[in-house]
């Protein structure tokens, strides 16, 4: 069976560690977590599992514009392809078309190569902190991470292919092996997201050939949405008169039209497909439970809007009485998150650290995330509780 | 003498265990799923597809364990429907919202220092 040839496989590259005190990072140390999991081109990740992977990248590694690809966060809905080949992959482009195409990765290295900076982040990152509590894998803040992709723009391909008026809504299917009797991840987006500049079938991120992990030999990038968008080992594009009918465009990745009550279900008909992101910001340092020496700290991390633009990041110091203005970082691009940092001079004793950011679509992180069924697109206001020595 | 490094690697590792810090633990790469009477029906019917984790990691109330186990078996997993209500048992009161949060293991490996994001 797929499941298990893919399950010794990954046993296979994935092998126990035993490591000695002085290559523990300093996460590991005085944490009380000191378990590892040799996954290799996977460095310091937290393992939420290890068949299939899920992988996530810890908070404070948000310390960088880029995040190297080891570092990025890895989210797969089942067992990654058992054989992938650079040679005989195909790339199959049809439905609701003139002239119907397949491509070679040769054929796709030939076309016009474009690039983004994309916030990737996973639809249900900060799952484990809705209540009550919700099934899936149980994300903590670092189901996001943000890499420079670059291939042809899906827009050529569509175009050299000739869609019909009719063509609504593009059709992603990867080479993700099905355990048992799941539906096969297949996912949908409207034309006109697929039609942006900026929407890719990625072969590159931060400029090397995607890893395994991330879906080589290519992948959908469609920047500012959740990471779903962007199916990984993409094997055939089609282009569709109407939405996918599937489960992971239905029960999957919907989200209620209006709030509910935290526990209550909801019915199909009153969601919608998650789409683009929430704006949200997470505290990469100091981390959370920390002791420090008083003085100047440095509070940092990350902020992010999807398909906005960050105008601002607040840090608070005292639980959210007053709020002050963090410097946002240089590096910026559209769809990519802005580092943020805000210098403090710390006294001693008990702190409650709290970022907000707003966006330029006048959205705020608010103080509860809208809880929904599948725990999808947190993004409370980020608190981390340290103490000053 | 030829095996005094191995002799104080070991001492010295012993040394780390006995005062809880320093060694890096063994990670159990599959975990297993806890003790009970629906251990082993369990271990069969879910481990086929995933990882114990992924059930160590869940804190649901009954009620949402049902759906869940519900749509497992729609989606393969094989459970002998006299064992259903059992099965959900086991797994609400081994993993209900009152048990401490999981603590998942890390990969190997450290935090890049480069500023160069391919590595």
């Amino acid at each position: 069976m797929n499941s298990r040839r893919t399950f010794l496989k990954q046993v296979y590259g994935a092998t126990l560690a035993l490591g000695t005190a002085s290559a523990l990072p300093s996460w590991a140390m005085g944490s009380g977590q000191s378990d590892s999991i040799a996954i290799p081109g996977e460095d310091g990740l937290i393992v939420r599992s290890a068949r299939f992977f899920d992988l996530e990248t810890p908070v404070e590694y948000f310390d960088r514009w880029l995040t190297p690809v080891p570092h990025f966060f890895v989210r797969n809905h089942m067992h990654e392809p058992s054989e992938l080949s650079a040679e005989s992959w195909r790339l199959s482009i049809g439905g609701e078309l003139d002239k119907p195409l397949a491509f070679t990765l040769s054929d796709l290295g030939k076309l016009q190569s474009h690039s983004v900076v994309n916030t990737l982040e996973c639809a249900g990152n900060g799952r484990s902190l809705h209540r009550p509590q919700v099934p899936g894998i149980q994300w903590g803040k670092g189901a996001v991470s943000t890499a420079k992709f670059s291939g042809p723009r899906l827009r050529d391909v569509l175009q050299q292919a000739g869609v019909k008026t009719g063509g609504k809504h593009v059709m992603f299917r990867g080479l993700d092996e099905v355990p048992g009797k799941v539906p096969p991840f297949i996912r949908s987006i409207p034309i006109e997201k697929a039609l942006d500049s900026e929407t890719l079938i990625a072969t590159q991120m931060n400029d090397e050939p995607l890893t395994k992990h991330h879906g080589f030999p290519a992948r959908a990038m469609v920047p500012g949405w959740v990471g779903a968008a962007s199916c990984k080992w993409l094997t055939e594009i089609k282009v569709l008169d109407s939405e996918f009918v599937g489960n992971f465009m239905s029960p999957g990745y919907r989200f209620p039209n209006q709030p509910v009550k935290p526990g209550d279900a909801v019915k199909p008909e009153d969601t919608h497909v998650v789409t683009g992101l929430n704006v949200k910001s997470v505290i990469a340092g100091p981390l959370d439970g920390a002791t420090l020496k008083h003085g100047k700290l440095t509070v940092q991390g990350a902020a992010w809007a999807g398909e906005a633009d960050i105008v601002k990041v607040e840090v608070s110091t005292d639980g959210g009485s007053s709020w002050n203005a963090a410097a946002l970082g240089r590096e910026r691009s559209h769809y990519a998150w802005r580092l943020w940092s805000f210098s403090w001079n710390a006294k001693r004793g008990d702190h409650v650290i709290q970022s907000r950011a707003t966006d330029s679509q006048g959205r705020a992180q608010p103080a509860e995330a809208v809880w929904n069924p599948s725990g999808y697109l947190y993004n409370a206001i980020d608190e981390v509780k340290i103490h000053v020595a | 003498m030829s095996h005094k490094p191995i002799f104080y690697l070991l001492l010295m590792l012993g040394a780390a265990g006995v005062a809880g810090v320093g060694a890096t633990q063994r990670a159990n790469l599959n975990e297993d799923l806890p003790a009970g009477s629906m251990q082993q029906k369990a271990t069969t019917a879910c481990l086929e597809c995933h990882e114990a984790r992924i059930i160590l990691q869940q804190r649901l109330n009954k009620a949402t364990w049902t759906k869940e186990v519900d749509k497992m078996v729609k989606w393969g997993a094989v459970v002998d429907p006299n064992d259903r209500d059992a099965l959900i048992d086991y797994l609400s009161n081994n993993f209900g919202p009152a048990q401490p949060p999981y603590s998942p293991p890390r990969t190997a490996g450290q935090k890049s220092n480069q500023d160069n994001a391919k590595r």
